[in-house]
């Protein structure tokens, strides 16, 4: 068997991305037209605002921003700009979106990242214990607590760390220190209650998950072949058991990403103050600054589609079995 | 028309009422989840609470600056009170009372009273969004399944589109864009939210179409309506109970975040307003970030208590 069938399938995946994101680009170009509120009225209630003449801007805006032309050389324009990377001017920061982007990505980077890992590894480890020790009490409680977990409202767990941590204890401060260097200790102590808040539900899905996976294997003919050789227990489980739940635990988990911690960091950035996208996008609302809550959602989703991307070729790679079509 | 509605209701759920023994077979099994049954009491409660609290409670409006910020009973509290003659700050203790056993907030309204119409709200935005969801993808997943080729794909594909944009940040861009009234906030969680259940669903349609009765039915002359509504959504049916029950939690925790952010409907008192209000006194009154805060985690709790119970009992094999 060749590699001929990969390159195909890689090049097949790559256009059906090519599909989906102009899928996205059109949903939102719609979304935004069909609005009551166009960009260019967002713009003037801005002008008016601030006490200028807004009948001598009409004309300048609707020529910027291209209202006057026909809806399919809008379309065009949009779809156009956006791949040339020309994602607007945010007023409200006085600067390019990109630019702004640039500046403020990191910040959500950091966060997702030491979110994850805390919630992969611990949850893991755990998911692994109460499948391995399924129904006893241990189970039961972590079970039980990792419903909590997925229960309890993110940014009310935020909340309430500030409230008992920060207000009550005052071990962290209420606010995340913007002017802290990124590699740094104080940086990391500033992050210990946001990874928390973010962490906690990412962790609990992480446990019910790794669990799942963990007894769907435990119960296949493999294992009992594993042991029936006389293979210690700890290599039963952790080369058998543990490497055949890994893919669907991986698939499962990338699926957490736009769905649970996209959402999750947006609120915990605005809850600490942390100056990642979530926050822009949050002050741009308010701001009616359009183009950014546009440019933070159209990050957010071509992530997803790439992480997808990668991962789909990365899994047909790895275990030849599986063939999309 | 509402006949009409009255009728497919019935046909799709014709197993559920005409097959007493099996309904009886699943309470059983999911009666064994003593978790679920806690779910299923609280959510019992909780919609009674909703529908007949408010008659009994204050008025959640009332405003009342004299009886401001006031703690929940069995707390106590230092508080400053500028006193106009003397113009100084005198700090007195303030103990909660039962004529506010949950206390008030900073404009000296009930808390006990926000949180009862609070529950109406959430509960209400969770049933119909979800409703909303669950038929639009049922609707979707059944046609894809059924009528295949290029009908099929092309549903997918834009399902595949739906599914790719991150949730949250899909609803902050609709309800922006929109502007932040309870029926766009409804709408835009029901709209985007039905793509997991399109998808669920036309697999298990897809293996359905192809099992002996669907043939037999048929090849004896059924029409397409009478093939979907008499034969695949009756099949799915436990299918979308759990899917259903599983997803009002998401859609009270998601409306409770939009509000959270400053997008929900100001004149309606949901329970993520109230928690944003209580968000910016935590220093002068913890509670009223607290109280809603727990109210939502417990709803969210009992949903996914009794989803999972039922879920088990359905489905036996999954364990997720």
């Amino acid at each position: 068997m060749g590699k001929s069938w990969l390159r195909d399938y890689v090049i097949k995946r790559l256009i059906y991305s090519v599909i989906i994101a102009w899928g996205i680009l059109t949903v939102t170009f719609v979304l935004v037209r069909v609005g009551p509120n166009s960009p260019a009225d967002r713009y003037l209630a801005n002008i008016a605002a601030g006490g200028h003449d807004v009948t001598q801007v009409v004309a300048a805006i609707e020529a910027r921003y291209g209202v006057d032309k026909p809806i399919w050389e809008q379309y065009a324009d949009y779809m156009g700009n956006l791949f040339r990377g020309n994602w607007g001017w945010s007023f409200s920061t006085s600067m390019p979106v990109v630019e702004l982007i640039k500046k403020h990505w990191i910040y959500s980077f950091q966060l997702i990242l030491l979110s994850s890992l805390f919630a992969a590894l611990l949850g893991i480890l755990i998911g692994i214990y109460s499948a391995v020790k399924q129904y006893t009490k241990a189970d039961y409680t972590f079970t039980l607590l990792s419903f909590i977990g997925i229960s309890i409202p993110n940014f009310w767990l935020g909340v309430m760390l500030i409230l008992i941590f920060s207000v009550q204890l005052g071990l962290f401060k209420t606010y995340y220190d913007t002017t802290l260097p990124l590699f740094s200790l104080e940086n990391l102590k500033a992050l210990v209650l946001p990874v928390l808040t973010l962490g906690t539900g990412m962790l609990a899905g992480y446990v019910r998950y790794t669990r799942s996976a963990m007894l769907d294997n435990l119960r296949k003919a493999f294992v009992t072949t594993a042991r029936a050789k006389g293979l210690p227990e700890r290599t039963v489980i952790g080369k058998h058991v543990f490497r055949n739940a890994l893919l669907p635990l991986v698939t499962i988990m990338l699926f957490d990403l736009g769905s649970i911690v996209f959402g999750g960091a947006y609120l915990t950035e605005i809850i600490f103050g942390i100056p990642g996208l979530g926050q822009i996008s949050f002050k741009a609302i308010f701001a009616n600054d359009y183009p950014v809550v546009i440019a933070v959602t159209l990050i957010g989703t071509f992530i997803v589609l790439l992480v997808n991307l990668l991962a789909d070729i990365t899994y047909t790679y790895l275990d030849p079995r599986i063939r999309y079509d | 028309m509402t006949k009409r509605l009255g009728d497919i209701v019935r046909k799709i759920s014709r197993p559920l009422y005409s097959n007493s023994r099996l309904v009886n077979y699943y309470w059983q099994r999911t009666k064994r989840n003593k978790l679920a049954i806690f779910g299923l009491a609280f959510i019992i409660f909780l919609v009674l609470l909703a529908v007949v609290g408010p008659f009994f409670t204050l008025d959640p409006t009332l405003v009342n600056f004299e009886e401001k910020n006031l703690p929940p009973v069995g707390f106590a509290i230092e508080q400053s009170i500028y006193n106009i003659e003397t113009d100084e700050f005198t700090t007195t203790k303030v103990s909660g009372n039962w004529k506010h056993p949950l206390g008030t907030d900073s404009k000296g309204r009930d808390m006990l009273a926000m949180l009862i119409s609070g529950a109406r709200v959430s509960l209400l935005v969770g049933l119909i969004a979800t409703g909303i969801a669950i038929i639009l993808g049922t609707i979707i997943g059944v046609l894809s399944a059924y009528l295949g080729g290029w009908a099929d794909n092309t549903l997918m594909r834009f399902t595949d589109v739906m599914m790719t944009f991150p949730f949250f940040l899909l609803l902050v861009l609709i309800v922006f864009i929109f502007g932040p009234s309870l029926a766009i906030i409804v709408l835009a969680i029901g709209l985007t939210g039905w793509t997991g259940a399109a998808r669920l669903i036309r697999s298990e349609g897809l293996s359905l179409r192809t099992r002996e009765f669907v043939t037999a039915a048929k090849a004896m002359g059924a029409s397409d309506n009478r093939v979907v509504f008499r034969h695949l959504i009756p099949n799915v049916i436990s299918l979308i109970i759990v899917m259903a029950t599983l997803a009002i939690p998401g859609v009270i925790l998601a409306e409770a975040a939009l509000s959270f952010i400053g997008l929900g409907d100001p004149t309606v008192p949901s329970w993520g307003i109230i928690l944003e209000s209580g968000q910016h006194s935590l220093n002068t009154a913890w509670w009223v970030a607290v109280e809603p805060g727990i109210m939502i985690f417990l709803t969210v709790l009992a949903f996914n208590f009794l989803g999972d119970g039922l879920r088990d009992a359905f489905d036996p094999k999954s364990n997720i």
